[in-house]
């Protein structure tokens, strides 16, 4: 374990106010995107980004530093999705995201230098964004958590609980699906 | 250029944004890709959408950070207060279980004599002796219970 986490270990087991405060402003928009990702519904994403935060508060003393604590994060935040389907009803992750739902991401792009880059860059997120639902969920979360994430295929194991070479088929299947989404009909 | 040669392409396509390719594979591929026109228009597909994957950005709800820190700080101010609660529960828990353990011979007499007194049956002694043992139990299954409260997903506006 190394010094960083082991002091933040200690200081989430101390619930220490002033830590949590900064790492739901550091986390705020990546775990909130992930949270839609999972539940293509922006009002269910924020109630259960609350919830994830009020997780941490009360779990904080099980993080042990083992995982990155962006992993640990998703992973509550996963269970804490997975957990009220289930007692909604005994599905599996592929039903969050159903056709009925739209995912109503709002896209901007930070890094445009004039309205006509807007207007393109917009677009082609738009058809990025419209692609990715058309993914199944199983498939989009790792894709998210790989190439939004940035994680490595040992800590998406950790936030899907499954093994890596469960995260890897489905990596591979999911830009399949990415692909075939992609190409126009 | 068969059909096999294009799927191994794919696959390595696909491989290469995962992992490093062996130097042999990342050879032949960019071998392939110079070659084949359509292989190189899907590996260009393909970067194309996990870089606009990558960039993709959304619009966070109105002040979702400030909403959840005071809904954290309010929930960890309840936690507090419940702290010395919590304690002092476990420690009566505790005491009672001390205190059945080291008096069960004695509450097994009086059990015994209150039975010949009254001339209740022996079934309902021996229930009320079990319930004597399992008091300090439950009160410390019930600590422990609500210390392990598990939120629900509830609005917050």
């Amino acid at each position: 374990m190394t010094d960083d986490a082991k002091a933040l270990a200690q200081r989430l087991k101390r619930r220490d106010p002033e830590l949590l405060d900064q790492l739901i402003e550091q986390y705020q928009f990546r775990l909130f995107r992930y949270l839609l990702h999972l539940t293509a519904n922006r009002e269910r994403a924020e109630d259960f980004f609350q919830e994830t935060w009020l997780r941490v508060l009360e779990r904080g003393h099980q993080y042990d530093g083992k995982w990155k604590f962006e992993a640990w994060l998703f992973a509550i935040a996963r269970n804490l999705v997975l957990d009220w389907h289930r007692r909604k009803k005994p599905q599996s992750i592929d039903s969050l995201a159903g056709p009925e739902e739209e995912a109503t991401f709002d896209v901007k792009d930070e890094h445009s230098e004039s309205p006509l880059d807007q207007v393109l860059h917009a677009e082609q997120k738009s058809s990025v964004q419209q692609s990715l639902e058309r993914v199944p969920a199983i498939y989009r979360e790792v894709l998210v958590l790989r190439f939004q994430e940035e994680m490595q295929l040992d800590e998406i194991a950790g936030v899907t609980g499954a093994p890596i070479s469960t995260v890897k088929s489905r990596l591979y299947r999911g830009l399949d699906a990415l692909k075939v989404a992609m190409t126009p009909s | 250029m068969n059909e096999q040669t294009h799927e191994r392409a794919q696959r390595l396509i696909a491989q290469q944004h995962l992992e490093i390719l062996p130097s042999e594979d990342a050879k032949w591929l960019n071998a392939h890709l110079a070659e084949c026109e359509s292989c190189a228009g899907e590996q260009r597909q393909l970067r194309e959408s996990l870089s606009a994957l990558r960039a993709m950005h959304v619009v966070l709800p109105l002040n979702l950070a400030s909403r959840t820190q005071f809904r954290v700080r309010m929930r960890a101010e309840e936690l507090r207060e419940k702290e010395p609660a919590k304690k002092f529960v476990w420690a009566i828990a505790a005491v009672s279980w001390a205190l059945g353990v080291s008096t069960a011979p004695w509450v097994w007499r009086g059990i015994e004599w209150l039975g010949q007194e009254t001339g209740a049956p022996k079934l309902l002694l021996q229930a009320g002796f079990v319930l004597w043992w399992s008091v300090p139990p439950m009160i410390a299954a019930w600590a422990a219970l609500s210390d392990k409260r598990v939120g629900q997903p509830q609005r917050t506006e």
